[in-house]
């Protein structure tokens, strides 16, 4: 059993250059949105806009600029599956399609996925959708077949800035503090890691490191499971299924009650 | 903003729609059948028998809606079956998983009941079935049917709540809130098919009350569900809201309740009670598509998030 | 750099993850401004006025003044010292122009398309010499037969005496002074008011590469055709050079000014040219325009009797046996006048005003698509023209298909039945489908490996000119006219030993064979270095900067795949081959002190070790010259140079702050404005150059300066998602998504003042033409104050055509045929036009 293995993605270095976008399309053969006859978003350089089925990576751009130019920020971010350690989709999947490798990823398998799309719903990031081409939900494998040929990601292979660093959790977390402190020590007080420990979802085996708040970059504060709201839910139901069915058995009960009574006038003299 | 903000929607659509209404009423008229079977007159048989085909109607159309609304229908058993082992697939945490599983015993339960309330009724060929209806089996599929009826009825809530969609898992009690629309749908419908089988007017009066309690309960549990939303209750400011307004609490609630009331009144069986009883229908159905389409609207994208 | 060399930029990204900063200079915020420690927006067109701000603000550093560094290295390695002739006047003296501006009066009657406005006579930019006496062009001629160096008397002829050097620096008229003189007007405000970079900014630009350069430190200046297109482009790189000079940035490693090219192997098809007016190795094309009658007079106009160029005949006579043989001997030039010479500029802009004239027959368009390039109505204007027209593409390009889907043929003003025009399409095949080598921007070549078959009639481009030579050669076999007689000479066997699978694909290292060189007398003998050519037709060399990457038939070093061990501080040696000689650094004697040492042990490179030049590069500089020796002014060539000469190619030896010849608008780089531009001349009365090209028709009019109709400057440029005329990415869905559309960049500013919004339609109009783009409105541009006057910028991506899966319209409708005078570069960065709402 391989150690748990992954991505550290390193956002200060990421020029935005797609590269890992379409490396992942080409690997992976992954079709484009209406065969690349697309509309200008308007979203700074963004025309792919999130990741689904299709786009398994997707670059994110921020333009952060005061109104008179003396402060200005380009943020770029390559988003992908962040292979949680205790993953929403995994965890809620009816079918068992959703399964954790070898490497400690989170894979679907697509010849087992019946595309209920739970686990659409159930993934804090939004990853997940239905691919059209293939009719079942999919996402990043983080390459599994090429991880079990022993090459590296197609995407962080073609990472051109090693923006995308992959390889063992253990060490990428090392590489991930070293440069936060190096950037912490040139004064870029905002610099972060986003899933490097276990604050949420057991960590990420995709984690990130960010120079802002992660609401900026479009990833929830403090991702959390489904099953959250499993107890409580079934509580609140429970307690209200008990109360319907009092209300009920006394209704009757009255009611009887009454005809019986009635009954009893109507047989006197 | 809401982490749940940041996430996709699984485009559950019309099908999903439809399942969780009829879901709804096929799960509380089993519940209904069961109170009736249990602690009913036998002037209640009728409507214990109505209830009870309605739930097998509603647990074949559910199956097939929920199929349908599959991305690959034909593999719909991998919800029960691990395609790849052959072993059975069970999460106890998964309400998908467990509503299937629930579905399941729920038809079987809903045929075996229907069966007897054949042999009640018809005798002849269907006679044999009729000790289903009676006696021992009669009250252990009452009882399980009333039970797994609650379930059925409101697991659907429940699951929209253990996901990471807006407004669905911003708050727990959307499973008690559709369990209660859709009992009240159960008793709604109960009561209108109740005219085509000359319903005793005992019965009758039964449901619109336990109904009335219901559509009480059900405003006031709306109003927390609201408030357990906290800042993420925003989102309904807009059309989605106003519908909620006056299409649920309005149409769909509290006219029935004044409806009723007058009726009762009136001490006697008016023209009004089915409109009010149609009304509940269409509060429940509203509540579902509302919770659903709210939530849709809210999708990530590029950096941030889009339909708020 | 992030946006068009994504790979290449992992390095300065490396460099700043150790430690260095990065600063960028653009009108546009780019995803390269987004990766800069420091942003410096200026107006497009205005980097000499930027550069030029540096230079006088290192120039009156007190750190510059003081620092020996800087003293020895200028004083040394520069020629700051040397004084130029006293009938010199600057722009300071001109009011923007150089003594020695003319009418133009060039070019000959057959091709009156130069476009020259004016020409300046260099003569009094020359440095000032003992007895000035003018050079004796044609030595005796030669002895016939074995002489050892026939051209040796011809080139000791062109000796001129010493140029005057004053070496405290102080005379008025020496380099150092001059330039002192021309740039002190370049102040902080005046960069402020002409680029409209804050000031603030600036300055800090200027500390950071101050502070940056010296003996521990350097820096490095990486440029690209932001740069270059402009009617002053090589003006703009030598205003860098000149600063990096000062700077003794140098021939050091970390230091240098970079360029980042364009088209894969770009650098190859220049130093191997597929460049109109040079041949092989940069030797000047034989013109008839210049006094290039005989092999003689051209190396008496072309040569030089010190330095290395002091070897042209090597090259030259190697360069004609490669051509024809053994038909090339002494006794005929070496078939000298059988070798074409040109008539002008045959560049892109006068060549399709010739086709627009009717003056071009048919037009071989061989990986290119001018249909979308500058002033793009003229330039199909001039391909209708053609009798007939071959596009060898991957692709039906816009170039293919003009004819019956050009906006004019949609519009209804052009029919294509009146197109008298033949159209041939050629499919082609890719790189990945042939053998073949890349010459990078560090001038390395690197083999690449036949990956795949071409599809179906898909032929390479090799395959493609051989077939043609060789059928022409047959075309021509038996004709009598002496023009024919280079085609029968011409050596063109390149017949593979053993048939491969492509038929008549021919042998590519037999190509690369005759690059190299070999002993004309046994070909199998490739040569090592260009040290071993003659010039007694004893060897054949195509291109001597590459003599060396292919030394014997199994050592085609190209090949080469060893990187050096990591944590190692080297020059990748093993890595392909770089020309010359497989020096990763030119003039790389510049990394050490007078005496051979390291100017410091961290920025050690090239040293003297007491016996030889030795380090982790390989010396440019002859292996054994001591650093102590001293110029000689009685010899030739290199002999003629001190031991602390590092430009050996420089007749003196020194790096040029001054520029006495070689460039044809003036001496010093001078800011001057865009052809079209908003604003007048802050600097000086002289509004643009006074020499630009510019080609009068009335279907390339230009706008006067702060014309109202076009208030907007507006530039071009790339995106990283596309490639150029959008043929290799256009139609490739992946890419296409990810920016489907044309659009144009500006500024929320001026999105409000024209009722813009985000992603609507906008018409963009300039005196040439009118197109449509969706807009995107962005911080990332900005209004700039010049002069007291707010100025808006525009900038558009020019990857849309008609042609591919996602089209758009064609940016080149826009531009206009505005050149710079030495290359004839365009000016598409810096125009003006309008916007409106649409
Ligand atoms: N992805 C991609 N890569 C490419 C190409 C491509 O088409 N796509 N083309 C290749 C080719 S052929 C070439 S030549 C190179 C070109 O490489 P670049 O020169 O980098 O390409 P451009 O984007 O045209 O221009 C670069 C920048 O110059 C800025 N600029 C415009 N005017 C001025 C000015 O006056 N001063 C300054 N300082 N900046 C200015 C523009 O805003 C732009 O950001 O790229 C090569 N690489
Ligand atoms: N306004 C404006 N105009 C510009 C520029 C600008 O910055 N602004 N940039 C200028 C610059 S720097 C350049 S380099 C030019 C580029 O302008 P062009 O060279 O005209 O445009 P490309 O799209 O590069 O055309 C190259 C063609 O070669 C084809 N091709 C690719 N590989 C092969 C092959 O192996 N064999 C053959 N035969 N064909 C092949 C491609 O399909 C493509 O059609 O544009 C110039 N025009
Ligand atoms: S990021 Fe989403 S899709 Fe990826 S593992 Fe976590 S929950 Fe599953
Ligand atoms: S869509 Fe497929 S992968 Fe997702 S939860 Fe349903 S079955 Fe599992
Ligand atoms: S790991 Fe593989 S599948 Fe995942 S994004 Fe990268 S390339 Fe695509
Ligand atoms: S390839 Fe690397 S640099 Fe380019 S966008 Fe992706 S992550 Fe960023
Ligand atoms: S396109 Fe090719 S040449 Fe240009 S940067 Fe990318 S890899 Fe390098
Ligand atoms: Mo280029």
């Amino acid at each position: 059993m391989p150690e748990p293995m992954g991505f550290y993605t390193d956002t200060t270095v990421c020029i935005g250059c797609k590269a890992c976008e379409v490396a992942c399309k080409a690997w992976n053969q992954l079709p484009a949105t209406d065969g690349g006859i697309a509309e200008l978003s308007g979203q700074s350089y963004d025309n792919t806009l999130k990741l689904d089925g299709i786009h398994w990576r997707h670059v994110k751009f921020i333009e952060q600029f005061a109104e008179d130019r003396s402060e200005g920020r380009w943020l770029m971010l390559s988003d992908v599956c962040k292979h949680c350690v205790q993953a929403p989709c995994l965890e809620v999947c009816p079918t068992g399609a959703i399964i954790r490798t070898e490497f400690d990823t989170v894979v679907i398998q697509s010849d087992t996925c019946n595309g209920c799309r739970l686990c659409i719903a159930a993934c804090p990031f939004g990853v997940i959708d239905i691919n059209p081409a293939a009719g079942t939900a999919q996402k990043c494998t983080l390459c599994y077949d090429r991880l079990q040929a022993g090459l590296v990601p197609a995407c962080a292979q073609a990472c051109p800035t090693q923006s995308i660093q992959f390889g063992p959790i253990v060490e990428l977390k090392e590489r991930a503090h070293q440069r936060l402190g190096q950037l912490q020590a040139q004064g870029e007080s905002r610099a972060r890691l986003y899933g490097a420990d276990e604050e949420f979802l057991g960590g990420l085996n995709s984690f990130y490191l960010l120079v802002d708040e992660p609401e900026v970059y479009g990833l929830p504060r403090r991702p959390v499971l489904p099953t959250r709201n499993l107890r409580r839910s079934s509580l609140w139901a429970t307690a209200g299924a008990v109360l319907l069915t009092l209300l009920g058995v006394l209704g009757l009960r009255k009611r009887r009650i009454e005809e019986v009574a009635q009954d009893g006038t109507a047989n006197s003299p | 903003m809401s982490d749940t903000f940041f996430t996709t929607s699984p485009h559950w659509g019309i099908y999903v729609l439809l399942y969780f209404f009829v879901g709804g009423i096929a799960g509380g008229s089993l519940f209904l059948a069961g109170l009736l079977h249990l602690f009913g007159t036998p002037a209640d048989r009728a409507t214990v028998r109505t209830g009870q085909y309605v739930a097998l109607v509603g647990a074949a159309l559910s199956a097939l809606l929920l199929t349908l609304d599959l991305t690959k229908p034909f593999r719909f058993w991998h919800m029960l079956i691990e395609s790849n082992t052959g072993a059975p697939m069970f999460k106890a945490w998964s309400p998908m998983s467990v509503g299937a599983w629930t579905l399941l015993g729920f038809g079987a339960l809903a045929l075996l009941a229907s069966l007897g309330a054949l042999g009640e009724s018809r005798g002849g060929r269907w006679g044999r079935f009729a000790r289903l209806a009676r006696g021992g089996p009669g009250g252990v599929l009452a009882v399980a049917g009333a039970v797994l009826g609650l379930f059925f009825a409101g697991y659907t809530g429940i699951l929209l709540s253990v996901t990471n969609r807006p407004i669905w898992a911003d708050s727990t009690w959307l499973g008690l809130l559709f369990l209660l629309s859709g009992v009240s749908a159960a008793t709604a419908t109960l009561f209108l098919l109740g005219r085509r089988i000359i319903q005793p007017r005992a019965t009758r009066a039964w449901l619109v009350g336990f109904d009335r309690r219901i559509l009480t309960l059900e405003l006031l549990v709306l109003a927390v569900f609201l408030w357990s939303l906290g800042a993420v209750a925003e989102s309904w400011v807009g059309w989605n809201g106003i519908l909620l307004a006056g299409g649920v609490a309005g149409a769909g609630i509290l006219a029935p309740l004044l409806l009723d009331r007058s009726e009762r009144r009136a001490q006697r069986e008016t023209r009004r009670a089915p409109a009010a009883a149609g009304l509940v229908l269409l509060g429940s159905f509203l509540l579902r598509l509302l919770v659903l389409v709210s939530s849709a609207g809210i999708q990530a994208s590029g950096s941030g998030v889009t339909g708020r | 750099m992030a946006e068009c060399h994504p790979v290449a930029f992992r390095w300065p990204l490396k460099a700043k993850l150790a430690g260095a900063k990065l600063i960028h200079v653009d009108p546009r915020f780019t995803r390269t401004s987004a990766m800069a420690d420091l942003y410096a927006p200026v107006r497009a067109g205005t980097d000499i006025a930027f550069l030029g701000g540096l230079i006088n603000y290192v120039l009156h550093s007190p750190r510059w003044n003081t620092d020996p560094f800087f003293q020895e290295y200028v004083a040394h390695y520069t020629n700051a010292a040397t004084l130029v002739r006293e009938d010199f006047a600057d722009t300071e003296d001109l009011n923007g122009v150089f003594s020695g501006l003319l009418q133009y009066t060039g070019g000959v009657r057959e091709w009156p398309f130069n476009g020259f406005i004016g020409e300046y006579n260099r003569s009094t930019w020359q440095y000032a010499r003992q007895a000035e006496r003018s050079p004796e062009p044609h030595g005796a001629p030669p002895a016939r037969g074995a002489t050892r160096e026939p051209f040796d008397q011809l080139i000791r002829s062109l000796k001129r005496p010493a140029a005057l050097k004053d070496p405290t620096l102080s005379d008025p008229r020496c380099v150092l002074q001059i330039v002192k003189r021309h740039f002190s007007r370049y102040t902080p405000e005046m960069v402020e008011e002409v680029t409209g970079c804050p000031r603030a900014t600036f300055l800090q630009v200027a500390e950071t590469v101050l502070a940056n350069s010296g003996r521990e430190r350097t820096t490095a200046w990486a440029y690209a055709v932001g740069w270059t297109q402009h009617t002053y482009g090589p003006q703009m790189i030598g205003c860098c050079a000149l600063l990096q000079l000062l700077l003794g940035n140098i021939g050091r490693p970390g230091g240098g000014i970079l360029a980042l090219r364009g088209h894969a192997s770009i650098q190859g098809s220049t130093d191997v040219p597929t460049l109109y007016h040079s041949i092989h190795g940069y030797l000047q094309a034989p013109s008839a325009l210049a006094r290039h009658a005989t092999l003689r007079d051209y190396l008496a106009a072309e040569a030089q009797p010190t330095g290395y160029w002091a070897n042209m005949p090597k090259f030259l006579v190697s360069y004609l046996k490669s051509m024809y043989g053994d038909a090339a001997q002494p006794e005929n030039d070496f078939g000298w006048d059988w070798h074409p010479k040109i008539a002008g500029d045959h560049s892109h802009l006068p060549m399709f005003v010739a086709m627009a004239e009717g003056q071009v027959k048919g037009m071989l368009c061989i990986g290119q698509n001018p249909a979308t390039s500058l002033n793009a109505s003229l330039e199909r204007k001039a391909l209708r023209k053609l009798d007939w027209l071959v596009v060898k593409d991957n692709f039906l390009t816009e170039t293919a298909t003009h004819w019956y889907k050009a906006p004019e043929v949609e519009r209804g003003e052009v029919r294509p039945e009146d197109i008298p025009t033949e159209v041939f399409f050629f499919p082609s095949a890719q790189v990945a489908e042939t053998d073949g080598s890349f010459t990078n921007t560090q001038r390395m070549l690197q083999w690449h490996f036949k990956a795949a078959e071409a599809p179906g009639d898909c032929r390479s481009d090799p395959w493609f000119t051989y077939q043609l030579g060789v059928r022409l050669k047959r075309l021509y076999a038996g004709s009598t006219l002496p023009r024919d007689q280079g085609f029968q000479h011409l050596v063109w066997d390149f017949e593979p030993d053993q048939p491969g699978s492509v038929p008549g694909e021919p042998a590519i290292e037999k190509v690369l064979r005759e690059i190299n060189g070999f002993q004309t007398g046994e070909p199998a003998t490739q040569l090592a270095g260009f040290s071993e050519l003659k010039d007694d037709g004893s060897t054949t060399c195509a291109s001597w900067i590459y003599c060396g990457v292919f030394p014997a038939p199994d050592q085609n070093l190209a090949k080469r795949k060893q990187a050096d061990p990591p944590d190692h501080v080297g020059a990748q040696l093993n890595w392909g081959w770089a020309w010359p000689a497989n020096r990763r650094l030119l003039y790389n004697r510049a990394s050490a002190d007078l005496d051979g040492n390291p100017w410091s042990e961290r920025k050690r490179w090239t040293w003297w070790d007491g016996k030889r030049w030795t380090g982790v590069d390989t010396p440019d500089f002859p292996t054994t010259k001591s650093p102590r020796v001293l110029a000689n002014p009685a010899a030739l060539g290199l002999d003629a140079h001190s031991g602390a000469s590092p430009f050996i190619m420089k007749p003196d030896g020194v790096g040029w702050l001054f520029n006495p010849a070689g460039l044809l608008d003036g001496p010093l780089p001078t800011h001057y404005e865009p052809a079209e531009s908003p604003v007048a001349n802050a600097l000086y009365r002289q509004q643009s150059s006074p020499v630009l090209k510019r080609w009068v028709r009335q279907d390339n009019p230009l706008v006067a300066a702060g014309d109202a109709r076009f208030p907007y400057v507006i530039t071009t440029y790339r995106l990283t998602e596309h490639y150029l005329a959008g043929a290799m990415s256009r139609w490739n869905p992946w890419l296409a998504e990810l920016m489907p559309e044309l659009f144009i960049e500006l500024s929320p500013e001026l999105a409000a003042e024209k009722g813009i919004s985000n992603t609507g339609w906008v018409r963009i109009t300039t005196p040439r033409g009118s197109i449509r783009a969706k807009a995107l409105v962005t911080r990332r541009l900005r209004p700039f104050r010049i002069g007291g006057k707010l100025v808006h910028q525009v900038g558009m991506p020019w990857h849309w055509g008609w042609q591919g899966v996602v089209t758009g319209d064609v940016v080149n409708e826009l531009t206009a045929f505005v050149a710079d005078p030495n290359v004839s570069i365009h000016e598409g960065k810096a125009f003006v036009c309008n916007v409106a709402r649409d």
